[in-house]
């Protein structure tokens, strides 16, 4: 029963599930990301992400006030305070002044002092030190509690990324220069391949096969394989280190898999149309300008969302061709990297820029996105 | 404070800057490439901006944390910087050997054996072989950072009535005493992305300059005696020693490998205390939580030597070399300005700089931890470069990497100096 057209089949809960895991495994890392980009980066290096939503148990080390701030009560010297902010749910349960016994007391319950005098914490986090003596010393006591606290989340990521002084411009300028590197870089390719994928599609001339086999051949050739060679004729021809150079290598790197996409695109048309178009006296610009293009759009589409993604998340090419020692040319990503600071160890920065620098290709995609799937299939599936 | 600081760093300018004669550069552009970002890239831009004021020139700096990377990329193809920082004298003398950098001016030797302590040897450790086969000073050293420094937290010592040990023998009774007091002592990680198991070769390194005299090291350092040899299996077994023992590592010796170098510190400062000592280079507080006040919450002691071996007291360092490599007078006279005090004063009075320069006022140090380095730094009875740093990249930045990797996972240390001499053989 299950193979006649047109009833669902049984499996089709299993293609469901499927879906549906494979789907989480994608989205897993990214969530891990996105919430890690709320946390403060000692908060990431204490607890995994999976852990920031429930309340959690930790031992936390707290600094009571220093001895400058006590007070005199009659005989007493008393430094009082609490542990926490005000407004946050804490539940102390145990506490201790040394880091050899840090649950020596109940919460509630008055403790010793290592060096004289008296302690109480409460479960709300308040404290009272009392002495006869005055405390003495440089810094406050510090106390280690056992406490239940509240998940918390932080803007100050997105704040340090988008709106710290130092990083505003140098972010807002490096997103201008990434948007002059990347439209060109996908227009230019386009329009070539455009032309030659038609070419290679529907004219007759002699060695077309041979030329499709040779550009099916250079999408598996390397790019850094060409880094070096290429950057030196930049510098012998005297465009240098530059937009014009940047634009010329995506060009050259995109231009294989959009002529192999394109190609393939075109060659499924309908050879009617064409044909008929010929009879009525088409020139083969007019063919191409008023029939092809506008019947390949999805497959135009769908390579434009590749090559704007491609070059948006580049940073190599851009390292090479168009970063020099100057300063002036910065793109998103190298911008990013510089966040991470010299030896690489802010995460939270990187999860945070990580987001905002998805936000512009996620709004290509989804704008485009109905494109994308038909581009893709309709080259190879008739 | 801060103010006031600057202040009589501006002061010293005006007093420094009679030696340095301030060419008139006006609108030259002189372009600065090298591997600071972040903070780093603000304190030499700051350095960089007095040049600019003193010459009129268009100083442009720009970091990147591949610089070893694109420096050979951009050197190759023919845009290269006037001048590039070398993070490891390795990599320069490599790109001198391929004719790419310029030789200093001829005074520069000179000058830096008279004003650099250990003079000598850090116009050894800047001189290299040319395209042409022959020796010339191409580097310059500005900015170190010692290596040899245990880190821990004064109060957790004060809580558990530790003192601060000033020889090795003591600094191994200190382990054995905080086991003993059902603790973990040291907190080792030597995880860091492509570069995993460098910080195990920095613990090498020490050890070799506490149980050999430095002029082994040299042989070492420079492959004339094996990798393999006894000496040196003796000092990768002086580390093992340490991280191969699970009482001693938190989390045990097999947590070694896996724990990134950047979060290996914060067990000192968790509660209660995961370890009471981390053995790491200067720059390390950088990692440290946030908020934590370095000499207050955390402070380091000089990572000790044997009493017994009479070998007095060995730093192990690193630095950066400044080389041209795109020959200009700009360029020229920025390598010259770097030897005037006021270039070396103002990243002083920021922070994470030390200095050999002599002729400097150390007391425009940012905060008294730095002057405690560079103490440390002068007190050295033996200062030697940091060896990875010096020996060919496949193993210095390769197989002893991994080899120490491999270690910390428990091969023994014979098999793995014999492999690494193996792959060092293969270069030659």
């Amino acid at each position: 029963m299950d193979n006649i057209a047109g009833t669902k089949s049984s499996l089709t809960w299993a293609v469901h599930i499927s879906v549906a895991l494979l789907v989480a495994l994608w989205l897993f890392p990214t969530v891990g990301l996105l919430v890690s980009s709320f946390r403060t980066s000692d908060q990431i290096a204490t607890s995994g992400w999976w852990k920031a939503a429930f309340p959690s148990e930790q031992n936390l080390i707290i600094r009571a006030d220093g001895p400058e701030l006590q007070v005199q009560e009659g005989d007493l010297y008393v430094i009082e305070g609490d542990l926490f902010e005000p407004g946050i749910e804490v539940t102390v349960s145990v506490y201790g002044v040394s880091s050899r016994a840090i649950n020596s007391f109940v919460a509630g319950e008055m403790g010793g002092l290592t060096k004289g005098g008296d302690i109480i914490v409460s479960s709300g986090g308040h404290y009272r030190m009392t002495n006869t003596e005055p405390f003495t010393g440089s810094r406050g006591q510090r106390i280690f509690v056992t406490a239940i606290t509240p998940p918390e989340f932080t803007l100050a990521n997105y704040q340090n990324v988008l709106f710290d002084p130092d990083n505003r411009e140098g972010m807002m300028k490096a997103f201008i220069n990434t948007l002059t590197v990347t439209i060109p870089a996908t227009i230019i390719p386009i329009l070539v391949a455009a032309f030659a994928a038609y070419a290679l599609a529907w004219m007759d001339f002699p060695g077309r096969a041979l030329l499709v086999a040779a550009v099916v051949g250079l999408l598996v050739v390397p790019l850094q394989l060409a880094l070096i060679p290429l950057l030196k004729f930049h510098n012998e021809i005297g465009i240098g280190k530059g937009y014009v150079g940047v634009w010329l290598a995506h060009t050259g790197f995109g231009l294989p898999l959009a002529i192999y996409l394109l190609r393939n695109y075109m060659v499924g048309l309908p050879r009617d149309i064409i044909e008929n178009a010929r009879v009525d006296g088409a020139s083969e610009f007019q063919i191409f300008v008023k029939i092809i293009l506008p019947l390949s759009f999805p497959a135009l589409a769908s390579f434009a969302i590749f090559q704007f993604l491609w070059t948006w998340n580049d940073l190599l090419v851009a390292l090479v061709f168009l970063i020099d020692s100057t300063g002036d040319t910065t793109v998103m990503t190298k911008q990013i990297v510089e966040l991470l600071g010299t030896r690489g160890g802010n995460w939270e920065i990187l999860a945070t820029s990580a987001f905002v620098s998805i936000a512009v290709p996620l709004a290509v995609f989804f704008s485009m996105q109905k494109y994308l799937v038909r581009g893709l299939l309709a080259g190879s599936v008739k | 404070m801060k103010k006031l600081l600057f202040a009589s760093v501006a002061v010293a300018a005006l007093a420094a800057n009679a030696g340095f004669a301030a060419s008139d550069l006006a609108g030259e552009q002189v372009t600065v490439f090298g591997p600071w970002l972040g903070a780093d890239q603000e304190n030499v831009e700051a350095v960089l901006a007095e040049f600019a004021d003193q010459t009129g020139a268009d100083v442009r700096y720009v970091g990147s944390d591949s610089f070893e990377q694109q420096i050979r990329v951009d050197a190759e193809a023919g845009s290269a910087p006037n001048i590039a920082v070398f993070p490891q004298p390795g990599l320069a003398a490599d790109m001198a050997r391929d004719g790419f950098l310029t030789p200093l001016a001829s005074g520069t030797a000179d000058w830096i054996r008279e004003n650099y302590a250990a003079g000598q040897s850090w116009v050894d450790l800047g001189t290299y072989a040319g395209a042409d086969g022959n020796d010339a000073l191409y580097g310059f050293f500005y900015k170190i950072d010692v290596k040899s420094l245990v880190w821990y937290v004064p109060e957790n010592f004060e809580d558990a009535g530790y003192e601060v040990p000033t020889s090795m023998e003591d600094l191994k009774a200190l382990s054995d005493q905080i086991v003993a007091d059902g603790s973990t002592p040291w907190c080792i990680g030597l995880g860091s992305g492509g570069a995993t198991g460098w910080p195990a070769t920095d613990w090498v390194e020490d050890m070799m300059l506490r149980t050999q005299p430095p002029s082994v090291y040299d042989q070492w350092v420079a492959n004339e005696i094996p990798f393999n040899d006894p000496r040196v299996v003796a000092a990768i077994e002086e580390f093992g020693a340490f991280a191969r023992n699970d009482a001693y590592v938190s989390g045990g010796a097999g947590a070694v490998a896996s724990t990134d170098f950047r979060d290996s510190p914060k067990g000192l400062f968790s509660s209660p205390p995961q370890c009471y000592l981390h053995r790491q280079a200067s720059f390390i507080p950088a990692f440290f939580p946030e908020g934590t006040a370095v000499g207050e919450d955390a402070d380091f002691f000089y990572f000790p030597s044997y009493a017994s071996k009479n070998l007095g007291n060995p730093v192990l360092g690193a630095g950066t070399v400044w080389a041209i490599t795109d020959d200009s007078p700009g360029a020229q006279a920025l390598i010259e300005y770097l030897q005037t005090p006021v270039a070396h004063e103002i990243w002083m009075a920021r922070k994470g700089f030390l200095t050999p320069h002599k002729g400097v006022d150390t007391s425009v140090f940012g905060d008294p931890t730095l002057q405690k380095m560079n103490d440390i730094l002068l007190n050295a009875t033996t200062f030697r470069f940091d060896g990875s740093d010096l020996m060919p990249g496949g193993v210095g930045a390769g197989s002893f990497w991994t080899g120490m990797v491999d270690y910390a996972g428990g091969k023994s240390a014979q098999d793995v100096a014999t492999e690494i001499q193996a792959s060092w053989d293969a270069l030659k």
